[in-house]
């Protein structure tokens, strides 16, 4: 490089005094000025007919100038530089929950109104999905009121409630019976006096439907997760998780253990490959290994027969959450572990009730009483909870009863007519369904304007979906948990996937965002 | 008449035509400008990027004139992170993307365009490619509402009409291709950087470094020709100010976010050439093929420069285009099923993903005080301190990085705490300094 080089002008400079002179109709200096430009930005800007600009018409007659220089003033000076954004859509798009995770400063009370502000602003554009209220019994159809006080009415793919029971005579029935004998209130712990004859009576059902008779009752699913792996799992031993496992299981292995493996979701080779190599350094301690049977955000689910062999071929204990599956699907409502011919084969096999069996509450199952007895001791969550309350312990029963009868495959056969319905009319307007046909149906977003946005257009066009965004997906891969009950009619579940298409096609226009929802 | 004329000879359109014409294919590939020659470019090559050179026996020539490194240092706010790409996520994102991981190496490398792209032309041409410099196309032929061929301007400054049976858009942001069939931009990003670089001699960085504090950034690389590029940048509202005094705020840029790198360039520099810059770097995407054509590199998605990703993602695109084409000519799918295929890829959730992460950072908005925490949770965890470096530059997903569940553990086995790092002392005060213009 010559010095000559050096002294030369910077583009800016240039692109400037060739603007000044478009201004006066000086064509000539224009092109003087160009010359001087530097190779890379004629290269880069080829839209300027940088070698062309004394030929331009002076008088600007044919339009040519203008275009150069509107060319030249977006490269140089945007336009957006110059627009004004509604700052308030902006932020309620732009940011993530996790943005807000590790607030700065001691005063724990006025840091949360960072997020508080976040919130608000979603809430001001209709883009917040959580907080919203029934006005009625959430059956097919539902009536719901978002935290603006906004109402509408739609098809429900919202509630978890995969056999309709909560509108099921008999399961009402068995409430009013409860509360006729028993009252309300359980009064007390498990431990302690909470549970009736009833709690016995549930704790056999379940033994049977899972295989495993020694069965404790959990007040939550998620305190059961929790309890079961904060009571087994000590500071030295080690938990080997799915990625994708449910909250209430990772949030029970980080406060269990510091030595926490997350493997990729369904990998059982990953999991194979992570004991042998704790196993070479670790022979004295123990490794919880733990899934969830269907998975809720993906709708898919492990070959638990070789996960289960894994874990016994190097001294790991498998446990399984099956809370989304148990009663829903399988063989006599077995869920995956009877679909996999598991029944009574699984180290541990923990569950929610709140999906398929009409209550709160949960529970953890294995064949060992020792184990029973010791979970009961030491998952705080078990010990130092409130029981399930009579009513609840009853509705649980009652609905483990139905699973297990003939009816129970009638009202399975109906949901999976509904579900396949939801799944083929989606599918076949090019949307992307994740996973396995399931009560879970999994529509994939992505993007999470896209799904802020296209969920704000459902809730005024009578669809009632969960958009799930970070923290319950990665960031970037949102999605709408559509959960389907047997009471959905499949002309229902169709008529929603046309809403649903709609709704997207018209968010993307919004957004003119030209990304598609293809898994890769 | 030939299968393809590909517009535009550099990052995305030479290599189409290389590796369409090795499949046995006639290709003409048309640029306006002569080679050797630079182009307004980060010219930085992530170890995907300089795997694709790899596989396409590229590299030692490459590598012959121009320094590589695997590590790359980056300092946010005081808080230094050393990693390199794992090779097993290098692998894991070739058999995702192409099938086949083959030729993966890790070093990365920034070479200038005039060397770069000049290496890639030839070996188009040498691949059986014709060749056309300094030659202007100035206007589609369509027939029948297809796109079947070419006029221009040869380098002699005669016309010249060609015919294909597909012509590829590798035109880059401001593509002709695009332009002249009206493709709207979608998704667009407005907000971007300003940068403004140029080349020293006279010091060794030893390495590649990007350092980030308040709303600048800036970046020391070596490269070609025994200089470093030195790479200052800053949100696009603040580029009028920086713009009255561009030599003084380079340096002025540099001390503010990294005194090390200021002190090593003021005093050890000498500066070889006039300094570079550019504005017009926002993000947007393109449909991305339609009857008779198909675009690749920037041409269909240009991105902000704050990852260097651009020639990557180009190479990235020519690899996924060529094969999708060649299974076409080739007569083994339809082209409607061969674009699809491309486009499935090009248009996945992984891509949007990382469009956003780019459009984001792009922002140039101070690092919150809880990222700031992440980075330090990562010090002495090499494993995602290289998963990050990976996820940076597009070779992990994001998702798989910025999952809750990650960055829980993150912070669970997080080995230093805040404490060494001033920033944190008074955050609030910190962040309210790094809202003001430092140039204004």
């Amino acid at each position: 490089m010559t010095s000559t080089d050096l002294q030369q002008r910077d583009d800016g400079e240039l692109i400037e005094a060739i603007l000044d002179a478009a201004r006066r109709g000086d064509v000539a200096t224009m092109a003087r000025e160009a010359a001087e430009v530097s190779e890379m930005t004629r290269n880069w800007a080829t839209h300027i007919p940088w070698d062309d600009l004394a030929a331009l018409d002076a008088s600007g007659a044919d339009g040519e100038l203008a275009r150069v220089v509107a060319d030249l003033t977006e490269m140089w000076e945007p336009a957006h530089l110059r627009n004004p954004v509604d700052p308030d859509e902006e932020y309620a798009l732009d940011k993530n929950a996790y943005d807000f995770y590790r607030p700065a400063g001691r005063d724990l009370l006025a840091r949360t109104e960072d997020f508080y502000g976040w919130v608000q602003a979603r809430r001001r554009t209709e883009t917040w999905q959580y907080s919203r209220v029934l006005e009625a019994a959430p059956d097919s159809i539902a009536e719901i009121t978002n935290d603006l006080g906004k109402r509408t009415r739609g098809i429900n793919f919202n509630s978890q409630d995969y056999l309709s029971f909560n509108t099921h005579p008999a399961i009402r029935e068995a409430a009013v019976r409860a509360m006729r004998d028993y009252g309300p209130h359980s009064a007390g712990s498990p431990m302690v006096l909470g549970n009736t004859r009833i709690s016995d009576e549930l704790e056999a059902a379940l033994g049977e439907l899972t295989g495993l008779e020694h069965v404790t009752l959990f007040s939550t699913g998620w305190s059961a997760g929790f309890g079961a792996i904060v009571g087994l799992v000590r500071q030295s031993d080690h938990v080997v998780i799915d990625r994708l496992a449910h909250s209430c299981l990772q949030q029970g292995a980080r406060a269990a253990t510091r030595n926490v493996v997350r493997y990729e979701h369904l990998n059982v080779e990953a999991v194979r490959q992570h004991l042998v190599d704790i196993r070479s350094h670790d022979t004295r301690n123990g490794i919880l290994v733990v899934t969830d049977g269907l998975f809720s955000v993906d709708a898919d689910w492990p070959d638990l027969v070789t996960l289960q062999r894994v874990c016994r071929e190097h001294d790991a204990t498998l446990l399984v959450d099956v809370a989304h599956d148990l009663g829903a699907m399988g063989p006599g409502g077995t869920g995956v572990l009877g679909m996999q011919g598991l029944l009574g084969e699984v180290d541990i096999v923990m569950g929610a009730f709140s999906k398929s069996f009409c209550s709160n509450g949960g529970f953890v199952a294995s064949r060992s009483p020792a184990l029973k007895q010791y979970v009961k001791m030491f998952s705080g969550s078990h010990f130092f909870s409130n029981a399930l309350s009579p009513v609840q312990t009853a509705v649980v029963r009652e609905a483990a009863r139905i699973i297990r009868s003939p009816e129970g495959d009638e009202l399975r056969a109906r949901l999976f007519t509904a579900i396949h319905a939801l799944r083929d009319e989606l599918t076949g307007r090019g949307l992307t369904c994740m996973g396995e046909p399931s009560p879970i149906v999994p529509l994939l977003i992505g993007n999470e304007k896209l799904a802020r946005t296209a969920n704000r257009l459902l809730f005024d066009r009578g669809v009632l979906a969960f958009m799930v965004e970070f923290p319950v997906t990665p960031t970037g891969s949102s999605r709408f948990r559509l959960q389907v009950q047997a009471g959905h009619r499949p002309e229902e579940a169709r008529e929603a996937a046309r809403i649903i298409e709609g709704a997207i096609a018209d968010s993307r226009a919004y957004l003119s965002s030209a990304f598609g929802s293809a898994a890769r | 008449m030939y299968d393809a004329i590909v517009v535009g000879g550099r990052c995305a359109g030479a290599a189409t035509a290389l590796l369409l014409a090795r499949q046995g294919h006639r290709v003409l590939v048309v640029d306006r400008s002569s080679f050797p020659s630079d182009v307004i470019s980060t010219h930085f090559l992530w170890p995907h990027g300089m795997s694709y050179l790899n596989r396409w026996g590229l590299l030692d020539q490459v590598t012959a004139v121009t320094p590589t490194h695997t590590v790359v240092d980056i300092v946010n706010d005081g808080i230094p992170l050393s990693g390199s790409v794992p090779v097993s996520l290098l692998r894991e994102h070739f058999r995702d993307l192409h099938g086949d991981d083959s030729g993966v190496v890790q070093s990365y490398a920034s070479v200038r365009r005039r060397v770069l792209d000049q290496i890639l032309v030839e070996a188009a041409a040498k691949a059986g490619a014709e060749v056309r410099t300094h030659s202007t196309v100035r206007e589609l032929i369509i027939s029948d509402g297809r796109v079947v061929g070419v006029r221009g301007r040869a380098s002699d400054g005669g016309e010249f009409e060609e015919r294909a049976r597909i012509v590829v858009g590798a035109d880059g942001r401001n593509s002709f291709v695009a332009r002249t069939l009206g493709l709207p931009r979608f998704d667009e990003r407005p907000r971007c950087t300003f940068a403004y670089w140029s080349y020293w001699s006279g010091f060794d960085p030893g390495r590649g470094q990007i350092h980030r504090r308040g709303r600048l950034g800036c970046a020391v690389v070596p490269t070609n020709f025994g200089q470093n590029m030195v790479l200052v940048w800053g949100p696009s509202e603040w580029s009028r100010e920086f713009r009255a005094d561009v030599p003084g705020n380079v340096q002025r840029a540099l001390d503010f976010v990294s005194p090390e790198l200021g002190e090593l360039v003021r005093t050890r520099g000498t500066r070889e050439e006039r300094i570079y810059g550019t504005l017009d770097q926002s993000g947007f995407l393109r449909q991305l093929h339609g009857p008779g054509w198909v675009l690749v590199g920037d041409a269909e998605s240009a991105k902000d420069q704050c990852t260097a990703i651009g020639m990557t993602h180009a190479f990235r695109d020519a690899e996924l285009a060529s094969a999708a084409l060649h299974r076409w000519l080739a007569g083994e799918s339809s082209l409607d099923e061969a674009m699809a295929a491309y486009e499935g890829r090009r248009r996945s959730q992984n891509s949007a993903a990382y469009y956003d992460y780019v459009c984001t950072l792009s922002e140039m908005r101070p690092y919150r005080h809880d990222e700031l925490q992440l980075f330090v949770a990562l010090r002495g965890n090499q494993e995602e301190t290289d998963r990050f470096i990976a996820t940076h530059a597009d070779i992990a997903p994001v998702s798989e990085f910025f999952q809750a569940s990650n960055l829980f553990l993150l912070n669970d086995a997080a080995k230093e705490s805040s404490a060494g790092y001033p920033v944190f002392e008074d955050f609030a005060a910190t962040s309210r300094m790094y809202q003001q213009n430092l140039f204004a």
